[in-house]
């Protein structure tokens, strides 16, 4: 972890700007929908306002000055001035997406993206010409402020310079703006620096500024990270009191703001004070005077804001004494009020996670030495035993949904894929997303992302026909991508479906057999057909377009579906369209398992993938070729493996009778019974990795540490009969018999 | 006379180095180095407004060449002079 507080302050803003731009293409993707409602439009205007203020914060110009231009576009269509059509929202999205770019520019210190000014010269040729410059648009916007209290702001505000208060005077909306900004010791603590809100201010317009030395300390007192200085300024009377705000409005529970407009006589008073002689300035290292007194009690002295004050006259609360119910003017009525969250650094949640983990080994340890020990079942020690199981087991629950995180931002990255890769094909082509709220580890999501990208990439390429092709199919020539998330059996299925014309198998299997994929008198199934997209190396697009054809082929895909220990299934109807489905775990560290021995080796099978266990009767076999059993399952023929001879433990049993199977489901519907010797428990279990140190294990997807120490692999049944050889016979036997 | 130069940023993170390394030059004549200032912040301004008064009184002077470009807008977006970062006095 980083030591430098600014850094991480940093890191922390960009966190937050991920949160922004999600919920600004959650509006964009609501007004695409439809819902041209005030708050939606707010929604989207407040997280490009938000990114522009953090941004300014941290003298990200570029950023501040993209976000700028995007948020005038937006404020033209929240006034109502500018009208949304298919067009412009389209163009709100492509801007969207510039501004995730210019994001992680300023975040990892890269040029700004290319096309960004031609993204927003696009962007602002919407407003036309013939709309008014945004002087006057303040002007009208501007809302009279609340009499009762300017007077308690005056007072105290006037009470500083030893001005007349002149309470009797309204102010007029002309009038300059008076504003004293006191910034406090946690303003700089959470990252925050004068120097930046200062220059936003003067980009407002002509600002005379003043900075208040007076309460400095001597220098031998004075504590460096300690905040003493208060700055005046005096603003044009024709700005709005809304975009001054808007400047402090990240750091208006750090520091002290009071903004008024200048009474008549004020003024007068005011030109001179605006532009002070610095000599004439309190002397450094005096006694603090009365001004900076003044500044530190002005809040307290105010009136009381009523609470049904119009926001504009509010008084922000005094910097040292936060509230704890901070007003917040951007939080609309209706919107949904956030749980209360807090940043952890994912590195201590690991450790947690590691923790955790051993806590589990340990549990395991315990019940065997415990059950070693042959006490009574009914013994205080047992009893207690599984209370601290069910402990354990709930720990571990809620310390996995820490890392679990909803899929919703991987489903928004792909919905810019698919803008992207539709424009460069030239199709139409609308995402749809289901199930975005469901969660899986981050580490799961995080590496998902390329995979995905590919794979919807594709389907925009090579899926989905060109609008015409549609049109003549009788379809629509929007094409619709699906993307789904659900929990199904302690896995997570995510699946990628379009409605195009479907795999071409002709195609696939002239061209497998032409790049010698397959010999050409080969027969094969429809899903062997369709699983030939796996093989490294296959491209169906004739040409190279300019999504596809780069190289990268589903090989690619399976094999960082398969490092996660997920499996990736494809189903295809001509005409209609194909689905992928990925099928994931949702946690990467433990499993639920069940501990087999076979030839005295212990293994763990993962529960998720067993359907049933039963033991064989000879009726139950049924011998299919010179070496391979199939067993009768209620009707049904399921290929039998022996998973000692699969493994290369032992050769293959002479009789199978009486054996123990384990009947297991792949992920494209198929059945397969594994033949073990003895099944000893189920359990949870830690998964500890072993792709970094030995790489792919057909077969296996990782190890654990049992109860006795003892190391069993976990076992991936997909993957192990996927390669495996089917021998259930010796060739002895099988000639025998 | 001492010499010292100012850190390319000074805000928070390098604020309580630089007012312990200004401190430990008191008592004798000093010129503060801002040529390659990119930022000075809130909290570095303070430091040098108050070690300024400090120089003044003792009768030393304290003056802060070369200035970047930087440094000097900086001193007028956050409303102060020269002036107020210097001593003239001369010992």
């Amino acid at each position: 972890m980083s030591n430098d507080p600014m850094a991480e302050i940093k890191a922390s803003f960009f966190v937050e700007c991920g949160e922004l731009l999600e919920s600004l293409q959650d509006a964009l993707t609501d007004m695409d929908e439809g819902a041209y409602d005030n708050e939606t439009i707010n929604v989207v205007f407040r997280a490009v306002h938000s990114i522009k203020g953090g941004a300014g914060a941290f003298g990200l110009d570029a950023l501040v000055a993209f976000a700028h231009r995007y948020e005038t576009v937006m404020d033209e269509v929240r006034s109502g001035r500018l009208e949304i059509d298919h067009d412009s929202l389209k163009l709100f999205f492509h801007t969207a997406d510039f501004l995730a770019d210019q994001v992680a520019a300023a975040r990892d210190g890269l040029p700004e993206p290319d096309g960004s000014e031609a993204c927003l010269q696009e962007l602002e040729a919407l407003m036309g010409d013939a709309l008014p410059p945004p002087e006057e648009e303040d002007i009208s916007d501007f809302q009279p402020m609340g009499l009762s209290l300017d007077l308690g702001i005056s007072d105290a505000e006037f009470g500083d310079f030893g001005l007349p208060p002149q309470l009797e005077d309204m102010p007029d909306e002309s009038a300059p703006w008076s504003l004293t900004f006191t910034p406090s010791s946690a303003l700089y603590a959470s990252g925050n620096d004068p120097t930046h809100l200062l220059r936003n201010l003067r980009d407002l317009g002509e600002v005379v500024l003043r900075c208040d030395l007076a309460a400095l300390p001597d220098f031998d007192t004075l504590e460096s990270q300690h905040s003493y200085l208060s700055w005046h300024a005096t603003l044009p009377g024709e700005l709005d009191e809304g975009d001054i705000r808007d400047i402090f409005e990240f750091v208006e529970d750090v520091c002290t703001l009071e903004l008024t407009r200048t009474s008549q006589d004020a003024r007068a008073e005011t030109t001179e004070f605006t532009l002070p002689d610095l000599s004439d300035l309190a002397p450094l290292g005096a006694d603090p005077s009365s001004m900076a007194e003044s500044v530190e009690a002005g809040p307290a002295q105010q009136a009381d804001p009523a609470p049904d004050t119009p926001a504009p006259a509010e008084t922000p609360p005094p910097a040292v004494d936060p509230p704890a119910a901070k007003p917040t003017p951007q939080a609309s009525p209706n919107a949904e009020a956030p749980g209360a969250t807090v940043r952890v650094d994912l590195e201590r949640i690991d450790r947690l996670v590691n923790l955790v983990g051993e806590l589990v080994i340990n549990q395991a340890m315990l019940a065997q030495s415990v059950a070693e020990a042959g006490l009574p079942q009914n013994s205080k020690v047992m009893t207690g035993l599984e209370a601290f199981m069910m402990l354990t087991r709930d720990i571990q629950d809620s310390v996995m949904m820490i890392r679990a995180q909803p899929v919703k931002p991987l489903f928004q990255r792909m919905g810019r894929i698919v803008r992207e890769a539709s424009a460069a094909v030239a199709k139409e082509v609308r995402l749809r997303t289901e199930g975005e709220a469901t969660e899986v580890d981050k580490t799961v999501i995080e590496r998902l992302a390329d995979p995905l990208t590919h794979m919807i990439r594709n389907a925009v390429d090579h899926g989905l026909e060109t609008p015409d092709i549609r049109e003549a199919a009788g379809k629509p020539r929007e094409g619709i991508i699906t993307l789904s998330a659900q929990h199904r059996s302690g896995r997570v299925v995510i699946e990628i479906i379009d409605d195009g014309a479907g795999i071409n198998r002709k195609k696939v299997l002239e061209k497998a057999i032409s790049k010698g994929l397959v010999p050409a008198d080969v027969q094969l199934s429809d899903a062997e057909i369709d699983n030939l997209l796996f093989l490294p190396g296959f491209s169906t697009a004739d040409q190279i377009s300019a999504l596809s054809g780069r190289g990268v082929g589903m090989d690619v895909v399976r094999s960082a579906i398969q490092a996660l220990g997920g499996r990736i299934a494809i189903t295809s109807e001509p005409g209609k369209g194909t689905r992928f489905s990925i099928s994931l775990p949702l946690t990467l560290a433990v499993l639920d398992g069940m501990v087999i021995s076979v030839a005295n080796e212990t293994l763990v099978v993962p529960l998720s993938a067993i359907i049933e266990t039963a033991t064989l009767t000879t009726e139950d076999i049924r011998s299919l070729g010179p070496q391979t059993n199939v067993i009768h399952v209620r009707g049904d023929f399921v290929p039998l493996y022996d998973l000692g001879a699969e493994l290369g433990y032992r050769a293959p049993k002479s009789s199978y009778e009486g054996g123990i199977v384990l009947l297991t489901a792949q992920d494209n519907g198929e059945r397969s019974a594994l033949v073990v010797d003895a099944i000893m428990e189920q359990r949870q279990v830690v998964i500890k990795g072993l792709q970094q140190s030995y790489g792919h294990i057909p077969g296996v997807a990782a190890a654990t540490i049992l109860g006795d120490g003892q190391i069993a692999l976990i076992l991936d049944p997909a993957d192990l009969v996927h390669n495996a050889s089917g021998r259930t016979r010796g060739l002895e036997t099988a000639l025998a018999g | 006379m001492s010499a010292l130069s100012l850190p390319a940023k000074l805000d928070l993170s390098t604020v309580e180095a630089f007012c312990d390394a200004i401190r430990a030059r008191k008592g004798g004549d000093l010129v503060l180095d801002a040529g390659d200032v990119t930022l000075l912040g809130g909290l570095g301004l303070q430091v040098l407004a108050a070690a300024a008064a400090d120089w003044r009184q003792a009768g030393h002077s304290l003056s802060i060449t070369p200035r970047s470009e930087s440094f000097d807008n900086a001193l007028t977006h956050l409303g102060v002079t020269l002036n107020d970062l210097q001593s003239t006095e001369a010992a």
